[in-house]
């Protein structure tokens, strides 16, 4: 066996330089300990000075690192292994020291301080400094004959002893010139603060507590700055600051305080708990101190914590005594009401009411107040205003309770006597109340009770001169009359009635509006000609167009009983060929939309007033680009007033222009009437199509107004009493003609073919649909396709099925022959909603 | 969490005067421009409590809260007198470095 042979100089230059890179990347790396080892390695090739540096920087990061964990004992040896290897002025030496004091090693702490100058101490050092300062203050080491005697550390400590010695010998008024020498970079900067504070204790807490929050937080006084800060707090937040100290330092806080036993005795148990009170424990503390609490705010924080404890019931009874009845039903009813159980809530509030029926005046007025309170947590407005009536029998001058009762009445779609008498009652209550007396004006208007709406708008103008409501009524009120009074020639009173209704400071528009009676009143009573050209006159102020004019100088003279001909002959005659702007077209709609809330004008008044213009409104939708917008108004307004001949016409027009489900809607209901009994099946298929895209394209109107038509066709289709009989004896025929086609197919084909039938129907328009079928089942016999949906649109549906199972492929064992027999002379007896996809 | 009453400082049995007096008092020192939020707690205050009416649909509608804190507040009252002289100063001083290590603070803070 040979042996190795021993590594040449080339070798081991070789091995350094691996070494050496191996050891600074270890350094760079943070890795200390790794690379202390291997500077040590490389140290003993050769005493290499920057080796030797790194290997000193190693050592005093280790340092630091054992120091920050609180070792610092291996801190301290660490970086006496650095100061070895390094050159001077050594780094971090004012940690150094600051270990050796945690250590108390004070023959090291000695020889160190002698090593400070007073450069390093004033200005280097400034963290050391500040705790040298603190440690000697407080006699922790005795070591100002180791420091600099011409540093400035050393002529503030005096001004810092001068301002302690002042303050034992109870001196305050020297206090402040000697804390006054320290200047601001002083190392007792903080002490300065902290005296301050103390001094400012306890007369003026604020602004002691504001210096205090000056003391940073690594500051060596700012342990002390807390306690301080505790001494001045109170009640929780005392205790949360003793939560963090420790008992010595409870301890001071206690005396300063100059807590007695009962309450240092409690500080024990809450700090002893710390943020671990249970509400049993803190019940429990309430009844045990209430000597520190006082009585009353103890049971009061105990009856409210019962609603958390409720097994405290027995010790509140034996320390507070038995709660009052009303009391527990009280909190009983509020403990539900937490819990939203205000059903719950109801029943407790009851048995509380029954208590307070024996309490007299206070006790009615609480039940009223609960009344009240359990109405507004009622379902129904019913409910509630059931509660509400009742409330008044026990607190009878609740305006806010009239108000809400009327306004329930009010909402009622036909006015019944009980609004009638509360209205009564609520005027004799409150005379003056604005918003009664609004009420009660527009329920007389309601009831053509002009005389009445009059003086009660003149009573509410007398309260409110600027209400414009009222002065509206008042003068609708006028007119009327006045109208009232042309019709019945009662000549002599109308002038009165007209110069009543002009003396109302409303507007121009009213004006004009008075104008127009007073041309009436002329043309009957006095000068024909004279009193049409005032009428022509007024109606053109009146409106933009000559339309409008034409409209409402009509419809003005049908209401007065009179012939509109000679009056029309005082305006601007209508061309043929005159066609209404988009601002004309627009007032129209209102026009026509005010007259039809007007309770005097009648439909056929309407319609008889549009017959002279329906030509030109034709030619104006036929000729003039209105947008989608304007025509769906005019549509909505011939809706109204059930003007299905303008609306047919105008639908016909938009229809084919825009895709909306609502002109479909419109369509149908101006084909039949506004009669959803007579919509055909096409037309029912086509609105149900329609209410799916309004539902998808979330258009809300049309949605509910498709869904009302439905309804009413749905409803006119069912033979009255259907739905009794159905259920209790399962129809008049229970052989359904679907259940005898298809009654034999599992469940889950049935559904696969109705599935299909539905891709079918949305696959091909009604009419296109029907002549497929007609073509496939019944030799195109179209015309017998439209008997048997005649008798029974299920027909169609069964058609559909048998079309589905074709398309798919599937036998079902039903021909286009046994529908045919199934539905021929069969009337409608099911139920349209038994289409899958209804 | 406080009261209507004590927000306005005023009693329970304060009367509608006397509750709106303190209202609009505390609006003069807190107007709606300077904090609008105090502004708004000082006027839902008084909204509770300004007749007889709301006062009593406070006082039946209104679940007690049960306020450990305003216990705690009653047993160790800010304004209990404290004691602060030379002697509790240097206690403090005392207390301050019993428990704290002479670490100083930043330890990238090295200083040559």
């Amino acid at each position: 066996m040979k042996k190795k042979p021993l590594s040449t100089p080339k070798s081991s230059v070789t091995d350094v330089s691996v070494l050496e890179n191996k050891a600074l990347s270890k350094l760079n790396a943070g890795q200390y300990k790794e690379a202390i080892d291997l500077y040590k390695s490389l140290l003993k090739h050769a005493n290499n000075a920057d080796w030797r540096q790194a290997l000193a920087q190693c050592y005093l990061q280790r340092a630091l690192a054992f120091a920050a964990k609180g070792m610092v004992k291996e801190a301290l040896v660490l970086w006496e292994n650095y100061a070895q290897n390094a050159e001077q002025p050594h780094e971090a030496f004012d940690h150094y020291i600051s270990w050796l004091l945690q250590t108390n090693d004070m023959a090291k702490i000695k020889s160190c301080l002698g090593q400070l100058s007073a450069q390093q101490l004033d200005e280097h050092y400034p963290e050391l400094a500040s705790l040298l300062g603190l440690l000697i203050i407080t006699g922790k080491i005795s070591c100002q004959d180791m420091l600099p005697k011409d540093s400035v550390f050393m002529m503030h400590l005096g001004f810092v002893q001068e301002a302690l010695s002042a303050y034992r010998n109870n001196k305050l008024e020297d206090i402040e010139p000697a804390l006054k020498k320290l200047p601001f970079r002083s190392a007792f900067r903080d002490f300065r603060t902290l005296m301050k504070a103390a001094l400012l204790v306890p007369e003026s807490v604020e602004q002691a507590q504001s210096l205090l929050a000056k003391i940073p937080d690594g500051s060596p006084y700012h342990q002390a700055g807390a306690l301080l800060l505790a001494i001045t707090h109170g009640g929780a937040a005392l205790i949360n600051d003793l939560l963090q100290l420790t008992p010595p330092q409870i301890k001071i806080i206690e005396g300063a305080k100059n807590f007695n036993k009962k309450q240092i005795e409690l500080l024990d148990v809450l700090t002893k708990q710390k943020d671990r009170l249970s509400d049993k424990v803190k019940f429990n503390l309430a009844i045990q101190y209430q000597a520190l609490f006082g009585t009353d705010l103890a049971q009061h924080y105990c009856l409210a914590a019962l609603s958390t404890y409720p097994a405290g019931q027995r010790d509140f009874s034996k320390h507070f005594g038995t709660m009052d009845d009303f009391e527990a039903w009280r909190l009983k009813a509020l403990m539900c009401e937490r819990d939203r159980d205000f059903h719950g809530a109801e029943y407790y509030w009851q048995q509380g009411i029954t208590v307070l029926k024996t309490r007299g005046a206070d006790g009615a007025f609480k039940i009223a107040l609960i009344m009240r309170h359990i109405a507004a947590h009622q379902q129904t407005p019913e409910e509630a205003v059931s509660w509400l009536i009742d409330s008044l029998g026990h607190d009878p001058d609740d305006r806010e309770s009239y108000v809400k009762i009327l306004q329930y009445f009010e909402r009622q779609e036909q006015e019944t006597d009980a609004y009638k008498e509360w209205l009564d009652k609520s005027i004799k209550k409150f005379p003056n109340d604005v918003e009664m007396l609004g009420l009660a004006i527009k329920a007389a208007t309601r009831n053509k009770a002009f005389k009445k709406a009059s003086q009660c708008a003149q009573a509410l103008l007398k309260i409110d001169p600027v209400n414009t409501f009222a002065k509206q009524v008042l003068f609708t009120s006028h007119l009327a009359h006045a109208r009232k009074l042309i019709k019945s020639k009662k000549f002599h009173l109308v002038e009165k009635e007209i110069h009543q209704a002009e003396k109302i400071t409303i507007g121009k528009r009213y004006q004009t509006q008075a104008q127009l009676m007073r041309g009436f009143f002329v043309f009957v009573a006095e000068d024909k000609k004279q009193g049409s050209q005032l009428i022509a006159e007024s109606v053109q102020k009146l409106n933009d167009g000559l339309v409008c004019a034409y409209f409402c100088a009509t419809l003005e003279a049908l209401l007065l009983d009179l012939q509109s001909a000679p009056i029309l002959k005082e305006l601007p005659p209508l061309t043929k060929d005159y066609v209404m702007s988009q601002q004309e077209m627009t007032q129209l709609i209102k026009v026509i939309q005010q007259y039809a809330d007007d309770d005097n004008v009648s439909q056929t008044l309407l319609h008889k007033s549009l017959e002279k213009i329906k030509a030109i409104i034709k030619q104006s939708i036929k000729q003039q680009d209105y947008g989608e917008e304007l025509l769906l108004s005019l549509c909505q307004c011939l809706e109204r007033i059930q003007h299905f001949e303008l609306l047919r016409f105008c639908v016909k027009i938009a229809q084919p222009l825009w895709l909306k489900p609502i002109w479909m809607y419109y369509r149908v209901y101006a084909e039949v009437n506004g009669n959803a009994g007579k919509c055909s099946y096409m037309n029912f298929l086509r609105l149900r199509d329609g209410l799916n895209n309004a539902q998808l394209e979330k258009d809300q109107r049309a949605v509910a107004l498709i869904g009302k038509f439905l309804d009413q066709y749905q409803k006119s289709r069912q033979p009255s009493g259907f739905n009794i009989f159905d259920s209790l004896f399962g129809g008049i025929d229970d052989e359904d003609p679907l259940d005898k086609l298809f009654g034999h197919l599992p469940e889950d084909l049935y559904d696969q073919l109705a599935e299909k039938t539905i891709q079918i129907t949305k696959k091909n328009p009604p009419e296109r649909m029907l002549k497929i079928l007609a073509a496939e089942y019944l030799s195109n016999d179209v015309a017998k396709m439209f008997n048997l949906l005649n008798d029974d649109p299920e027909a169609l549906f069964a058609f559909l099925m048998l079309k589905s199972a074709d398309d798919l492929g599937i036998d079902i064992g039903v021909t286009a022959k046994d529908i045919a027999e199934c539905f021929e002379g069969q009337k409608a007896t099911s139920k349209p909603a038994s289409f899958p996809f209804f | 969490m406080k009261t209507p009453y004590e927000i306005l400082e005023v009693t329970e049995h304060a009367s509608d005067s006397e509750i709106k007096q303190a209202y609009l008092q505390k609006v003069k020192l807190n107007p709606p421009d300077r904090d609008h939020e105090i502004f708004q707690h000082i006027h839902s205050a008084y909204e509770t409590i300004k007749n007889v009416t709301s006062r009593e649909n406070y006082a039946l509608f209104n679940y007690p809260e049960a306020d450990f804190d305003a216990l705690l507040e009653q047993a160790f009252s800010t304004t209990q007198p404290s004691i602060m002289n030379a002697d509790y100063f240097d206690k403090l001083l005392h207390a301050s470095i019993d428990d704290k290590t002479f670490l100083i603070g930043n330890l990238t803070n090295t200083t040559a």
